[in-house]
């Protein structure tokens, strides 16, 4: 059964994006990522026009992760007071990326240094995790113990002789306020970008700096990105009329779904196994930019709009 | 002085004479020439998939059609992707082309090329390479650019299904005397809502001898055009109903899994 879209102007199979929705759901539900960096790209493959598909993208998240942070909180896995500082550092941040893509824009270079941008930090982060976990795997197989300590950096020494030091005892670290802030902000900035809620890359802040366990970790993102999303949602209703009310609906009842399918089966994986498993999807869309990248496209002219 | 005034009078008679029977020749074929298109009023309601839109009339024995599928020319831009450093492919340029119809629909009795000469076809805008004489692109260096790019433009267009040149498509029947017409086309759910020319053209001799008009309309209806108004009109109140119903499925889905027993 098709349906039709009234700000995308297209024409959908049903199923397509409820299924999209229920595997990205699936992945919030898992991860803690609001999925931006997989549906986006689905969508305008669906022949979605590029602002529609990350504006509605945004639209649905708020669902996704309205869900999953209510199934997280269930289960006493959400840190509210390093969400709320994260939220501070991420919203500002976040004003500060727009002006900086204005700015790129007007020089005109803000499209390669947004794919750039996008292909490192997706690589990087994808890579680290990668290999992190894998060590790690490999090392518990050997001796339980002897992972962490040894393990603190000369960036968590400087952490800890900072100012406003505060204890979250959801997760059991102990950091300056200006930690989380500070790198909420820098996630902002590249969230902003991207173009992106910035999820994938919040997630590994704070499992590697913020040293949180990975459960809290997880239900602590998706309250940060529920706040990002309806802002985004917002805006971008508000200011470019780019939210496809009946594309969202779609989207959600498959991602909402999901995300607790997702929370469900996140209790019964390990947290390296969950790491990994990130680690290799962020992987495998980092190759598939880098081939669009590359290869020859079919088309050489697309629609003005979006990144 | 009046005999010139009788031979000024009989040559003024013999003009109009003539002039008459031009008019009436062309008021024959005018008036052989008929357009109907059939469901000619699409409406997007909340399950369109696109239409089909049927043209059929009556033209003169002995004559090729060819019926042509308009929108308003309106200007466009688009995104033109070019290589940056020899080896990535990016977004480098926008391309603006003017006087350029939306949606662009050929079809004909036989191919055009063979019914129709170069001149008319420049005339009555009928065929690509007619249309990019038509249309500017900018910004282009040279004809040869202009050809790369309106090539690309077309092709970017057919992936849409906004445009699409066919022949022997339109089918004909002669009875008593008289040739109809008729071709059956898909309406493709990519085009806006708007109103679209529908064009036929009878030809002979390679030349155009008449042309005929219709018009098929395409507009928003029930709930696709009240969301859609209320995206652009009341946008603040449609974000918030947006972020509401997201809120609340999000609430409601958690609800319904925590009674089925999914999380705690």
């Amino acid at each position: 059964m098709y349906l039709y879209l009234p700000v995308a102007l297209t024409s959908v199979n049903i199923l397509v994006p409820v299924g999209l929705g229920l595997v990205v759901g699936l992945l919030s539900g898992l991860f803690g990522v609001g999925g931006g960096f997989l549906m986006t790209p689905l969508l305008i493959m669906l022949g979605i026009p590029s602002t529609v598909a990350a504006a509605t993208d945004s639209n649905q998240i708020v669902a996704a992760s309205t869900s999953g942070t209510y199934a997280h909180w269930k289960l006493g896995n959400v840190d509210f007071k390093m969400g709320f500082y994260l939220l501070i550092g991420g919203f500002s941040g976040g004003l500060f990326g727009v002006q900086l893509i204005k700015v790129l824009k007007a020089m005109g270079n803000a499209d390669f240094v947004i794919k750039i941008t996008y292909v490192l930090m997706l690589g990087i982060v994808g890579g680290y995790m990668f290999f992190e976990s894998l060590s790690a795997m490999k090392k518990k197989k050997k001796e339980e113990e002897e992972t962490k300590p040894g393990k603190e950096s000369g960036l968590v020494r400087f952490l800890k002789i900072l100012p406003f030091q505060a204890h979250f005892e959801k997760s059991g670290v102990t950091h300056s306020i200006l930690v989380p802030i500070i790198f909420g902000g820098f996630v902002g900035i590249l969230a902003a970008i991207m173009g992106v809620g910035g999820g994938f890359l919040m997630v590994p802040v704070m499992i590697y700096i913020l040293r949180m366990p990975m459960h809290v970790v997880v239900g602590t993102s998706l309250f940060q990105i529920l706040f990002n999303c309806i802002e985004v949602t917002f805006l971008q209703a508000y200011t470019n009329h780019t939210v496809d009310f009946i594309l969202a609906v779609l989207l959600l009842v498959g991602s909402t779904i999901g995300a607790q399918v997702g929370t469900v089966f996140g209790r019964k994986l390990k947290g390296d196994q969950l790491k990994i498993l990130l680690a290799g999807i962020v992987l495998m869309v980092t190759v598939k930019m880098i081939f669009d990248l590359t290869l020859n496209p079919s088309l050489l002219l697309a629609q003005a709009g979006g990144h | 002085m009046k005999s010139t005034r009788v031979i000024f009078q009989k040559g003024m008679t013999a003009f109009l004479m003539i002039l008459g029977c031009l008019a009436l020749s062309q008021n024959q074929a005018s008036a052989a020439l008929t357009i109907k298109a059939n469901h000619d009023h699409i409406k997007i309601d909340f399950f369109y998939h696109g239409s089909t839109v049927s043209v059929s009339g009556i033209s003169d024995p002995g004559t090729d059609l060819i019926i042509k599928i308009t929108a308003p020319e309106e200007h466009q831009s688009l995104r033109e992707k070019g290589k940056v450093g020899g080896i990535l492919w990016m977004n480098v340029e926008t391309l603006n082309v003017e006087h350029v119809p939306s949606l662009y629909f050929l079809g004909s009795t036989r191919k055009i090329e063979d019914i129709l000469s170069g001149e008319e076809m420049e005339k009555h805008l009928i065929g690509y390479p007619a249309l990019q004489r038509h249309v500017t692109l900018s910004p282009v260096s040279g004809e040869d650019e202009k050809t790369k790019w309106f090539n690309e433009f077309v092709k970017f267009k057919e992936a849409s299904k906004l445009y699409s040149v066919s022949s022997g498509d339109v089918a004909l029947t002669e009875k008593d005397g008289r040739q109809s017409y008729y071709t059956l086309m898909k309406w493709p759910y990519q085009a806006s809502p708007g109103t679209y020319t529908v064009t036929v053209y009878e030809v002979k001799d390679k030349k155009v001898i008449d042309k005929a008009e219709s018009h098929v309309l395409v507009e928003q209806a029930g709930l696709i055009a009240s969301l859609s108004g209320m995206s652009k009109n009341n946008a603040a109140a449609y974000g918030a109903l947006s972020i509401l119903a997201a809120v609340g499925a999000g609430f409601g889905v958690g609800l319904v899994f925590k009674k089925s027993g999914g999380a705690h």
